[in-house]
């Protein structure tokens, strides 16, 4: 991905296989520097989602319970405007629903208040969204529209062009037929010894 | 040199990630209860925690795309392979049967929850108002932005599964899917879709949204059915 000899370069040196090594050297550092966004993208949220036993990779939640010192008086919408104002929370409700005489639940985006209006008890929770991750995660998940799946499959693709010219870029004892190969065989077995290992799927 | 260096770094920097992000997820394991109740056989002899799991005291918000909330918004359809397919709203929902009651959950990921209590109707009711052909051998939970998980009729229509709209006698917190989701307690909780608009009944099989990712297509948590 960084910066290399200008395509070409090394055709004195080696002939057709030194331009054909010029070539892929191009190939790959800028389809590498096409490749940064969605790879940071995609290696966010894919950290953020492996862990989602331990946490809400999209949201932080909250739940706060306030009371409001006894019942409050007038019409369901009359209820919501007052409890808006004494707890100081802003904007328009999509939905303001009598479920009972003791339950007005008043939806905001983001956040319900659960009012009960003879008690003056209010239930104010909600879910604030991750700075990126909601997004990154949105993407990863595909849960975008079905378009994002073309721009998927040409990075997973893009990927694998990478990972072919990565491995014939240099020459040599750190090539692939030296360190290089090495490398490459132990990348290989780590997957293969895990299915080997956990008895596969 | 330099580059030796910068190599010696980027391993030094990668063992550190590596350990920290190991023992973050062994302290939240460390943190469960130990809860005699784990141990507790069910009737069907079987130990309320499944194999693989730890208890936690309360249900852990596991993310998803959120569906809209709003009670006034919702509706139920129920439809499919049925002779009298139909559409509910949350009153409607709400003058239907109720049932209140207190099961385990299991979620896919190593947690349980013990006990937890719901409200709704069940979905043996609303098959049966259904009038559900004999030819359905699927229920598919379809939920938000494309979330599915499908159930085969018998477990679908076992007696402790059902449509939920309250948790603990109050409404669904917003991480866990209102105004009403599935609860499909001998399942993983994946398969109680938060966020439901529909009950489909199929003749077919259909792997939903995990299912199609790489989860079990069943789900059995005693049998540790995780992955597919």
């Amino acid at each position: 991905m960084g910066e290399g000899p200008p395509a070409g370069a090394g055709a004195g040196r080696g002939g057709g296989r030194g331009a054909v090594r010029g070539a892929l050297r191009a190939v790959h550092r800028d389809l590498g520097h096409l490749a940064v966004g969605l790879t940071l993208v995609y290696a966010a949220s894919g950290l953020a989602v492996n862990h989602i036993a331990d946490w809400d990779p999209s949201f932080r939640s909250f739940d706060r319970t306030h009371d409001l010192g006894g019942p409050i008086e007038g019409d369901d919408a009359a209820i919501a405007r007052s409890v808006a104002a004494r707890l100081g929370v802003v904007g328009t409700p999509k939905d303001v629903y009598r479920a009972g005489p003791e339950q007005l639940d008043v939806v905001y985006e983001r956040r319900t208040l659960h009012v009960n209006p003879v008690s003056g008890r209010v239930v104010d929770e909600g879910q604030e969204p991750r700075f990126l991750l909601r997004a990154a995660n949105w993407l990863h998940l595909n849960r975008g529209k079905k378009a994002w799946r073309y721009v998927a499959d040409a990075y997973a693709a893009g990927l694998i062009v990478l990972a072919g010219s990565g491995m014939f870029l240099v020459g040599g004892r750190r090539g692939l037929f030296g360190r290089g190969g090495l490398l490459v065989l132990v990348g290989a077995a780590v997957p293969i010894a895990y299915v080997a290992w956990s008895g596969g799927p | 040199m330099d580059k030796r260096m910068e190599r010696r770094f980027f391993l030094r920097t990668a063992a550190v990630g590596t350990v920290v992000s190991v023992l973050g997820g062994g302290v939240y394991a460390l943190a469960s209860p130990d809860d005699p109740r784990g141990r507790q056989l069910r009737p069907d002899g079987r130990t309320r925690l499944p194999p693989g799991q730890r208890l936690l005291d309360a249900l852990k918000p596991m993310g998803g795309e959120p569906g809209d909330p709003s009670p006034s918004a919702f509706r139920l359809k129920v439809y499919g392979e049925v002779d009298a397919p139909f559409e509910v709203d949350f009153a409607g929902l709400l003058a239907m049967p109720q049932v209140e009651q207190s099961c385990d959950v299991h979620c896919v990921t190593g947690w349980t929850m013990l006990d937890s209590r719901w409200t709704g109707v069940r979905v043996a009711d609303l098959a049966e108002r259904a009038r559900v052909r004999g030819s359905a051998r699927y229920a598919i939970f379809e939920a938000a932005e494309g979330y599915t998980a499908n159930v085969p009729r018998a477990e679908a229509l076992a007696p402790n599964v059902m449509v939920a709209h309250r948790f603990f006698g109050q409404p669904i917190p917003r991480p866990h899917g209102p105004p009403v989701r599935a609860i499909v307690p001998d399942l993983y909780f994946w398969k109680s879709a938060k966020w439901l608009r529909a009950i489909r009944f199929a003749r077919v099989d259909e792997p939903g949204y995990w299912e199609t990712r790489g989860y079990h297509n069943h789900a059995d948590p005693w049998k540790e059915e995780r992955n597919g």
